[in-house]
């Protein structure tokens, strides 16, 4: 792999919008970066649209407000259900990222894998009610070979030779709790920021700012890593500030190109031989759903009515503990610590599948906005004044896939470009409600070990990890894609984001998208090869 | 038909009065008693200005600070901190209320003077971060051990 550095903004050749050549890829985050990538690597050439701006390194600031009006995706969305973010952030369901890179360019860096289990719930777990579980057509042994490559693509620590990040002040704290508590499996990662210079880009400065973008570039992201390397086979178009509006077919059924606005809001049509839908898992079901048409009268690829089903979120709920001493927890990497004890199928417990407890800090903004949404009076303040002596942890669980839990179109109101909204309808499993109740419970515990004085539970923020909107599945009657990503209804049609995750175990999703990325496009180069795109 | 009057109705709002009010009620909202009234002065001044613009939240604020002065049977000025609690747990809630109460939370919090008086450093000044400057300074726990995450993992 080249080590070749392209820091800051880079120009891309521009391909013809009639060219039907072309693999039309909608959103540049670590779904569409990757295939991408390893799509131009191999001498396919790829129109990437990107609904979000080009921001660089230079642009990001280590401001919470300011960059997440920076680069936050903040086009208004509605919200239903029982779940708790419907009432503390109704137009705020999720916290993604619009701009080149992605979410990527504002996650934190873990990267566990996902277990074997995992891919088989249905078999493992069994009926559950309401619960709208079912195996993966994929098991570990056929993506493990892709975390490998996808492991070494990130630079992620622990493996290949990479030290693990060095601990800080937080994980001070959850570690040593962690051990008196008596869990075994406590570690700084695995992790994608480097704990070393690796593939041009420096180690971590541990400046505590992730979830604004990295000015260091020691995190992997598509914008530094990915796409850099796409644009040098010259075989990459990237186009910022164009938002697809629909995926238009020919009189077969078959996928023709996308409509998209540019940024002065001309509709440009772009013609391509695939296309691949990675727009993060409320937009991508949107973007379907939007595709509708008098042959996919409910949505293209929806022939099943699962486009846009089975949303998943993850558990997350945090907990914080304060101290008699200071902790400084905003000082290094945000989530470079993690105990993945809880991390088991254990029906022992009260709830299938397991969670992880990651370190999480966020600054003084943002606690204030989120330890507890609606807060004030005097406990709020006391939380505060104790800023400097709190220790923070995130719980990161698999939700159970509900088949109301979905995202549809709001015809009620419109976004910018006059287009429906996205509304999201969620409510809390109870096995989500038992696996949050252990997890604050085994969090203030840890906390208590090490003589936290007040442990706070904190609720759901606005989700980082959305899943499983357009589902795979080896029926085409339980999902909306095949092993592949592929679109059962649609043979030129691909998902290549965490929509299409059948389940969504415990683990932080990226990893996972990337490594499905690289096996996609082997695939999608194969059937290129073989005449079949 | 009758006329609109030449001149539009005189605001309050912008009156000294009004302005130590909303203070008053800001400090009692969140009540940090090593704070000074510079933050809270300067939330409330963000609040009145996006009030400029807002006719909902003016109108809002035009009656709610008439009515924090009478729900507490005193002139919310002369209750003491635990009578002036209690006038905005009875008023929480309230449209007025949560307008004043989520605009606070950003508007104090994202203060840089805030964050010194709480402790928070913010981004490290010349962008070089904590490495070798207090990342790893906490002194009062052993060094933790950092296990292998891919040996004996646990696949259960």
């Amino acid at each position: 792999m080249s080590t070749v550095q392209i820091r800051g903004r880079f120009d891309t050749p521009t391909f013809a919008e009639d060219d039907e050549d072309v693999v039309v890829i909608v959103g540049s985050g670590p779904g569409g970066g990757t295939l991408a990538h390893e799509l131009c690597e191999r001498g396919i050439r790829c129109v990437v649209l990107e609904a979000g701006p080009h921001l660089t390194a230079e642009d990001y600031v280590q401001d919470e407000w300011e960059a997440f009006n920076q680069m936050a995706w903040l086009d208004p969305r509605t919200t239903s259900g029982s779940f708790r973010l419907a009432k503390d952030f109704p137009n705020l369901p999720a916290w993604t990222v619009k701009a080149v890179g992605g979410t990527a360019t504002h996650w934190a860096g873990a990267t566990p894998r996902f277990k074997a289990h995992e891919f088989q719930t249905a078999t493992r777990y069994g009926a559950i009610d309401g619960a709208t579980l079912l195996d993966w057509p994929i098991g570990l042994e056929d993506l493990e070979p892709y975390y490998d490559r996808a492991e070494e693509k990130m630079g992620v620590t622990h493996v290949g030779g990479r030290p693990p990040l060095p601990a800080n002040n937080n994980f001070k704290v959850m570690g040593n709790g962690a051990k008196e508590l008596g869990y075994r499996h406590i570690a700084t990662g695995p992790y994608a920021t480097n704990s070393a210079p690796f593939d041009g880009r420096p180690a971590t400065v541990q400046d505590g700012f992730n979830f604004q973008g990295d000015k260091q570039e020691a995190k992997w992201s598509p914008l530094v890593s990915e796409l850099p390397k796409a644009v040098r086979t010259g075989n990459l178009d990237l186009r910022a500030g164009c938002h697809v509006v629909q995926i238009t077919h020919d009189a077969r059924g078959r996928a023709d190109g996308v409509l998209y606005l540019d940024e002065e809001g001309g509709l440009h049509k772009q013609r391509g031989r695939a296309v691949c839908v990675a727009g993060n898992a409320i937009e991508t079901a949107r973007l379907l759903l939007l595709s509708d048409s008098p042959l996919f009268p409910d949505g293209l690829a929806n022939s099943s009515g699962q486009v846009g089903r089975n949303y998943m979120r993850h558990l997350t709920a945090s907990v914080y503990g304060r101290f008699d001493r200071e902790v400084k927890m905003w000082r290094g990497e945000t989530m470079a610590g993690v105990v993945a004890d809880e991390s088991r199928h254990d029906t022992d417990r009260g709830f299938a599948g397991g969670y992880y407890m990651q370190l999480i800090s966020l600054g003084v903004p943002f606690l204030a906005a989120f330890v507890e949404p609606g807060g004030w009076g005097p406990d709020f303040t006391a939380t505060m004044d104790a800023y400097s002596s709190t220790a923070g942890m995130w719980l990161v669980g698999e939700d159970m896939p509900q088949a109301d839990n979905r995202v549809t179109l709001n015809q009620g109101m419109t976004d910018a470009h006059g287009l429906p909204v996205p509304h999201v309808h969620f409510d809390d499993h109870p096995n989500d409600v038992a696996m949050r109740e252990h997890g604050w419970t085994q969090g203030t515990k840890l906390y208590e070990a090490v003589g936290a004085t007040n442990v706070h539970r904190t609720p759901p923020y606005p989700s980082t990890h959305n899943l499983g909107t357009c589902r795979m599945s080896a029926r085409p009657e339980d999902g909306v894609v095949n092993e592949w990503g592929r679109a059962h209804d649609v043979p030129n049609l691909f998902v290549s984001d965490g929509s299409q995750f059948t389940t969504g175990a415990a683990a932080n999703p990226t990893l996972t998208i990337v490594a499905l990325g690289i096996r996609q496009a082997e695939h999608i180069a194969a059937e290129i090869g073989r005449g079949a795109l | 038909m009758a006329t609109t009057p030449s001149t539009p109705v005189a605001t309050t709002l912008t009156s000294p009065a009004s302005r130590e009010l909303l203070k008053d009620v800001a400090r009692a909202m969140f009540p940090h008693p090593s704070f000074p009234d510079a933050p809270y002065e300067r939330a409330v001044g963000t609040i009145l200005e996006a009030a400029e613009a807002d006719v909902r939240l003016r109108a809002q604020l035009e009656q709610g600070l008439r009515d924090v002065d009478v729900v507490g049977g005193s002139p919310f000025a002369e209750l003491d901190d635990a009578a002036r609690l209690a006038v905005l747990r009875r008023i929480e809630g309230t449209a007025f209320f949560e307008h004043v109460r989520t605009r606070l939370v950003t508007g104090l919090y994202d203060q840089k003077p805030v964050w010194d008086l709480l402790g928070y450093e913010g981004s490290c000044p010349d962008g070089n971060g904590y490495l070798g400057r207090g990342f790893d300074d906490l002194d009062w726990l052993p060094e933790p051990q950092i296990v292998d995450p891919h040996r004996d993992e646990i696949v259960r």
